[in-house]
């Protein structure tokens, strides 16, 4: 483990944010009342070679568990679920035009939405955060899709 | 000091193989929308120098802008791949496989190539093999051989279904000149050297024909014992064709209905009538028959060479639209909700007429049901 980031196999999680551990989506506090979402480098990869993103526009308001977005790949198609409730008041402009940057920096370049919630201190419980839980978490997703065969070997 | 030739990545080396077998095949990460078993391993042969053909509507167009490996097949990127790192995978994954298919290009190795891939996948694996033949590149003799190394079945691209849009279309085009009387001696001589039921042609719905141009097409295939595969025209970008519309859904639904009543139930060309343009205008037949077509969902599967099973084994999940466009064809058995859907694109009510005045009886089915 170094940093802020933890290892486990061959990716590399950052780990000073939270995890929505069924859909595979970061959130990254940026200030008291905004948060940064974005794909963790799993999430990404099980859907296959991107083709294109769609995000909601700017001044939706999503609750949790609602779609902020559809994510297509080469043979897959599927919404991308708010992690936590809020309003869209960022899309991600590099993702929307190049969506293989979501799968090449998943956690920098290829972010997808900034939402303004009041809502993360009520549904943080939903979220997973720290080092040891997140790595645990990310360890058994990974022999989970393995044995589904969805990830290349 | 000497210098080693740099690497060509080309067949029978190296090969391309469709996304979705890619993914079976754990050459690639990915997943499908929906849940269903999928077998179907398609590969291309690969040249640097690509396909010698110009068809105005492929991704692989001699003259369609790009290097041959920077076009797409199909839309979706073909990953290429060692045949020997291809034929490891398909040994250790052939519980899963369902049908292999070696699709050549117009290449003039195209042939020696494809011989010894076959090769090399027979030494290992068993599951029933296809070859999506190049007629251009081929004799009687040669298809003979396909099938002593161990082929079953044959695909001809014949794709355009009547003799002037296969001219227009793939003959007088810049680099063209496939001819439409070789793709027929081809048909025919792959039906007496693989036999009833082992040969199928490739046929597009979209490109410029009429409804009764491709009824007129189902029957005579019928009558031969050969299968018509049909596939849905899906413009490729930079193709020349790339601004051509797709078929309507409703018009290809009712191409699929149609197309499995012959095959299946029996129908002749005097079960349809046709507007002066070629249109479907009616289905002669009684509605119950129809409707348990349609109820089945057989008619809206994917065409594809079967597994050994019978089932279909060739199954190209999202090979003519992408995952956020409504089914084309089904790689799996339509369910009710999915039925729902394609009754809705089908407006039977427009083509069938009512209860009362449809005739008593109804064709006789003209394939043997066990050949699925
Ligand atoms: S339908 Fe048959 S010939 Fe056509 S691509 Fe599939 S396996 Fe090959």
């Amino acid at each position: 483990m170094s940093g802020s980031t933890v290892r486990v196999g061959r990716y590399e999680l950052m780990v000073d944010r939270l995890y929505d551990p069924e859909h595979h989506l970061w959130v990254l506090p940026v200030s008291d009342t905004r948060v940064r979402v974005g794909f963790d480098p799993l999430g990404v990869e099980v859907n296959g070679t991107l083709a294109q993103l769609v995000l909601a526009p700017l001044g939706t308001v999503v609750r949790r568990g609602e779609a902020f977005g559809s994510l297509e790949a080469a043979k897959f198609v599927g919404p991308l679920v708010a992690p936590v409730s809020g309003r869209v008041v960022a899309q991600n402009p590099v993702a929307l035009s190049n969506p293989a940057r979501i799968e090449q920096d998943p956690y920098g370049e290829g972010w997808l939405v900034e939402l303004e919630t009041t809502e993360l201190p009520a549904e943080r419980a939903y979220l997973l955060e720290g080092a040891e839980r997140i790595a645990l978490w990310f360890r058994e997703r990974v022999e989970a899709y393995r044995r589904e065969g969805v990830l290349a070997e | 000091m000497l210098r080693t030739a740099p690497e060509r990545f080309e067949s029978p080396e190296w090969v391309r193989i469709s996304m979705a077998s890619a993914i079976v095949l754990r050459f690639r990460s990915g997943r499908f929308s929906r849940d269903f078993p999928f077998g179907g391993i398609n590969l291309l042969l690969q040249y640097e120098d690509g396909c010698r053909s110009d068809c105005a509507y492929c991704g692989l167009a001699r003259t369609r802008p790009g290097t041959y490996t920077e076009k797409s097949f199909i839309r979706v990127d073909w990953p290429l791949v060692s045949t020997d790192d291809l034929v490891e995978r398909m040994a250790r994954y052939e519980s899963a496989l369902t049908r292999l298919c070696i699709s050549m290009v117009t290449h003039g190795r195209a042939y020696a190539d494809t011989c010894e891939i076959i090769r090399r996948i027979r030494r290992r694996v068993q599951t029933p093999l296809s070859v999506l033949v190049a007629p251009p590149t081929l004799t009687r003799e040669r298809l003979q051989h396909f099938k002593d190394l161990g082929a079953d079945m044959i695909g001809v691209g014949l794709d355009a279904v009547t003799e002037s849009l296969f001219r227009r279309l793939r003959t007088d085009v810049p680099a063209g000149g496939l001819r439409w009387s070789n793709y027929w001696q081809v048909i025919s001589w792959g039906r007496e050297v693989f036999g009833p039921w082992k040969v199928n042609c490739h046929t597009l719905v979209g490109l410029g024909e009429s409804d009764r141009d491709l009824v007129e097409l189902f029957v005579r295939l019928r009558d031969r014992q050969i299968y018509a595969y049909l596939f849905s025209f899906n413009p490729e970008p930079d193709s020349r064709m790339g601004l051509h519309p797709k078929a309507p859904l409703t018009r290809w639904r009712r191409i699929q209905l149609v197309k499995f009543l012959v095959e299946t139930e029996g129908f002749g060309m005097e079960h349809f009538r046709f507007h002066e343009d070629g249109t479907l205008a009616a289905i002669a037949a009684p509605r119950a028959l129809v409707e348990q077509a349609v109820s089945s969902g057989l008619p809206f599967l994917t065409n594809g060479c079967p597994g050994a099973d019978g089932r279909p084994g060739c199954t190209r999940p999202y090979g003519s639209y992408r995952p956020s466009e409504p089914f084309r064809d089904y790689p799996f058995v339509p369910t009710p909700e999915d039925l729902q859907v394609i009754r809705a694109q089908l407006a039977l009510d427009e083509i069938l007429p009512s209860p009362a005045t449809t005739p008593a009886g109804g064709p006789v089915p003209s394939r043997p049901p066990e050949l699925g």
